[in-house]
């Protein structure tokens, strides 16, 4: 593209697709299908043109530095066969019609699922880079062939001035292909977003993108998002995979959310997954298991400070320094004996503002307030309320703690009966 | 097709499968059972009052062509996890799709007025006043999908299936001679003049209509069906197109051995009820009306909601009963104003309904080749099919089907033309 290198000009992909094709003394040679683009940059660049030549029935391609002119008809100077190639892709291209256009994408700035109207292309310095993808009404009317006249009626009888809606290209991730998803940049790109927004965006989409979405992620980002998905796509999410991958997913949730999961799932599936997992995880989440998933020993997890009354609160900010990344909550260490009875608590404000030397002994707070494992939601809910606590002990009839309920778990048990 | 689809049913119990049937049925009943709409109830109440039993036959062909064409978008559905309009607008781009959505749009808005005037003409028998009952049956629509979740409409509109019973006690209440409807269903009449043709073009027009496709096909992707559980969708599919055959098969020949007989011309089904107390009696009237209620009340609430969310699905705005007007503005600003305009217009004095009603089933009837067409070519598409596509005797009868039905739809937009 010699002639424009030094101007920028913005064009659309709909205003090129099925042009023709001219040689420089205009003669005809094919019309363009669809274009070629690099996605393994950051902003993509046009590598070549996807063409049918005149008379031909197989699309061949062309690089695109054989254009002179796309405005008009696209003119091209001269090329052999050399310059040709049959139109198969290579790795890290993408052919922009048959894989975004009209497809759906997510906006990974807006956390939203999108169809694609038009795509924005930059003609600078020589090379035509993808920028923008459309999502606006104008972009649709501009496919429909009606802009201008859309953009002149909603003036005139709204007095309102049709925008266009972009979506920058680094915000957005394609979702028509499993491949697509595969992409390094594409795959960071879905991490990007907030795990509820994420979970939300799969629960939009269709049976199948939905497992290839998933499988996609990341094992962190899929647990973290598989958390805040409703149960039954939990279950049919997992239910996909093999139990190798789906216990390294289940490994890294909490062993409360894993429990709930893994008792949703058929019976041999959920002992598959089991199998595969380390010992210790699994052994938590088993124990969780056999309790019904409304009452305490359902809604608790295991992973919860604790530590014997004779260590000192700067083992205790150590201990949580370590295992914070493991633990379901750090907020509060529970004292207990060699037995696992629970003898106290200590906040980790207090824990914060006490001497180093001090042991635990002396600075805990004696009266507790615990739940017995076959405790009702709704009482545990009133005790929330009513202390005002970010967790509750749970312990067995000889007041040996078992674990502990998060505000957070009560919420998701208690959500769906607030508000009716 | 498969044939790994269809041998599961022998290996499970019998209890079993049924089971997995009732959890599972739902789109392909509701689909069918909407179908018997206000349109529809009187179609077929003016088949049967003007030419007796000779159009029941028909009944048995259209069930069959109801079946092929819907299975194909439960098949679709359940294999693509995708919408029609979906499919549409992947496969034929933008241009196609908005102006099939705008001739959608019209069309069931057109179907939608005539549901509400259903609504007034059912209880004005009762002694309502349209102005009282079309304003709160709009209400009544608009609150439930507003402020109902996906789980409860289902079971509403469910129940209201039900309701189509009437229609069957009604058809008892006639006593009529089952010998004769025996011999005339199972004997093809056929008689060449223009009236005679365009109510049987108006019987199978009113079965077979665009906004199905797009309804059912949606509604199996919202159940998630996976493509084991597909021979429970066609078993729904089955089942529904039977049904909502049945309903129409008792309400020609309630027409036929009442009104037909004595000779009363009728031109609505409002008509119909009316004619029915001093032939069958007045709780025939009563079950006629109350049927016809509650098929357009039933209708009215799907349609402007099949047609928001099929227009928002090609267009990728928000669609779902779970979110907020703010979130969701153009799927509940469509689905209100389909509301709003269908009721409102019945509101008005003197309002041709009868006219109304009639070039809402032409724009229905031209539109239905072209739907039929994409259908088929999205049936066929291996890339969204893979090995689920139709094999070539499925693809011969569909091919005839449809073209039959375009010859009908044909026919019925010319003969309402000229």
């Amino acid at each position: 593209m010699a002639i424009n290198s030094n101007s920028q000009v913005f064009l659309f992909l709909s205003q090129i697709l099925g042009k023709k094709i001219v040689d420089s003394e205009g003669r005809p040679l094919g019309k363009v299908l669809d274009l070629v683009a690099n996605v393994a940059d950051s902003y993509p660049p046009i590598t070549s043109v996807l063409y049918l030549p005149a008379g031909g029935k197989k699309p061949k391609r062309f690089p695109l530095a054989k254009v002179l002119e796309f405005r008009g008809p696209v003119v091209v100077s001269s090329f052999g066969p050399q310059d040709q190639s049959e139109g198969i892709l290579r790795e890290g291209e993408l052919l922009l019609k048959e894989s975004l256009l009209d497809k759906q994408i997510v906006d990974t700035h807006g956390a939203k699922i999108l169809r694609v109207n038009d795509l924005n292309l930059l003609q600078a310095k020589g090379n035509l880079y993808l920028v923008h993808v459309d999502v606006g009404f104008r972009g649709l009317m501009r496919r429909v062939g009606v802009e201008k006249a859309a953009d002149k009626f909603f003036q005139w009888f709204f007095d309102y001035h049709l925008a266009d809606h972009f979506i920058p290209w680094m915000f957005v991730q394609p979702l028509s292909s499993p491949d697509l998803l595969r992409l390094k940049v594409a795959q960071s790109r879905l991490s990007l977003l907030h795990p509820a927004d994420l979970a939300d965006i799969i629960e939009e989409l269709d049976i199948h993108k939905r497992s290839e979405v998933f499988q996609s992620l990341d094992v962190e980002t899929a647990a973290e998002a598989l958390e805040e998905t409703d149960p039954k796509i939990q279950v049919r999410l997992i239910e996909n995979l093999n139990p190798a991958k789906a216990s390294d997913i289940i490994e890294e949730m909490s062993p409360s959310e894993a429990a709930d999961l893994l008792g949703d799932l058929p019976k041999e599936k959920a002992e598959g997954i089991l199998k595969e997992m380390e010992k210790e995880i699994a052994e938590d989440v088993k124990e969780l298991l056999v309790h019904p998933e409304e009452k305490a020993g359902g809604l608790m997890t295991t992973a919860f400070p604790s530590l014997p009354p004779d260590a000192t609160a700067r083992e205790a900010l150590d201990l949580l320094r370590r295992e914070a990344e493991n633990l379901d909550f750090i907020y509060y260490i529970y004292i207990t004996d060699e037995e696992e009875h629970l003898l106290g608590v200590i906040s980790l404000r207090d824990l914060l503002m006490a001497a180093p030397q001090t042991r635990l002994s002396d600075m805990m707070d004696p009266r507790i307030v615990s739940v017995r494992l076959e405790e009702e939601k709704e009482k545990i809910a009133d005790i929330f309320a009513k202390y005002g606590f970010k967790s509750i002990p749970v312990v067995d009839e000889t007041n040996r703690i078992k674990g502990a309920i998060t505000f957070k778990s009560l919420l998701e048990v208690v959500a769906p009966e607030l508000g009716k | 097709m498969r044939p790994a689809l269809g041998d599961k049913i022998s290996r499970k119990g019998l209890w079993k499968t049924l089971g997995i049937f009732f959890a599972l049925i739902g789109p392909g009943i509701i689909t069918s059972n909407v179908d018997n709409d206000a349109g529809g109830i009187t179609t077929y109440s003016l088949a049967g009052s003007e030419y007796g039993l000779a159009l029941l036959w028909t009944l048995i062909p259209i069930t069959f062509a109801l079946i092929i064409i819907q299975e194909m978008c439960a098949r679709m559905g359940v294999v693509s996890g995708k919408g029609l309009s979906d499919l549409i607008r992947e496969r034929f781009g933008a241009k196609a799709t908005f102006y099939l959505m705008i001739a959608l749009f019209l069309t069931n808005l057109g179907n939608t007025i005539s549901e509400f005037a259903g609504v007034a003409a059912s209880l004005v028998i009762f002694g309502v006043s349209k102005y009282l009952s079309v304003p709160i049956s709009a209400f009544f629509v608009w609150w439930l999908v507003v402020k109902g979740s996906y789980k409860s409409v289902e079971k509403a509109f469910l129940v209201a299936c039900l309701f189509y019973i009437s229609y069957i006690i009604s058809g008892f209440l006639a006593g009529p001679d089952w010998g004769q409807i025996r011999t005339e269903f199972f004997t093809p009449t056929l008689r060449f003049e223009p009236g005679f043709l365009t109510m049987a073009v108006g019987v199978v027009g009113t079965t077979i209509a665009p906004w199905m496709q797009f309804y059912l096909q949606s509604s199996v992707v919202d159940k998630g069906l996976k493509a084991e559980d597909y021979q429970y969708a066609r078993m729904d599919v089955i089942f529904g197109s039977v049904i909502v055959n049945v309903v129409a098969f008792f309400i020609v020949m309630l027409c036929a051995v009442t009104i037909f007989q004595a000779g009363i011309k009728i031109e609505t089904a409002k008509d119909a009820a009316l004619a029915l107390a001093p032939l069958a009696g007045k709780y025939c009237t009563w079950l006629f009306s109350f049927g016809l209620m509650n098929a357009s009340l039933f209708a009215a609430s799907i349609l402007p909601l099949s047609t928001a969310y099929t227009i928002c699905e090609a267009f990728g705005w928000e669609s779902s009963v779970n979110r907020k007007f703010a979130e969701a503005p153009q799927f509940y600003g469509l689905y209100s104003l389909m509301i709003f305009l269908g009721a409102g217009v019945i509101l008005f004095p003197n309002v041709p309904l009868i006219p109304i009603m009639f070039y809402s089933q032409v724009i229905n009837g031209s539109l239905l080749p072209f739907i039929l067409i994409f259908m088929l070519i999205l049936v066929n598409d291996r890339k969204i099919m893979g090995g689920y596509t139709n094999g070539w005797t499925l693809n011969l009868v569909s091919l005839s089907t449809i073209l039959l039905l375009i010859f009908l739809s044909g026919a019925m937009i010319w003969t309402a033309l000229v």
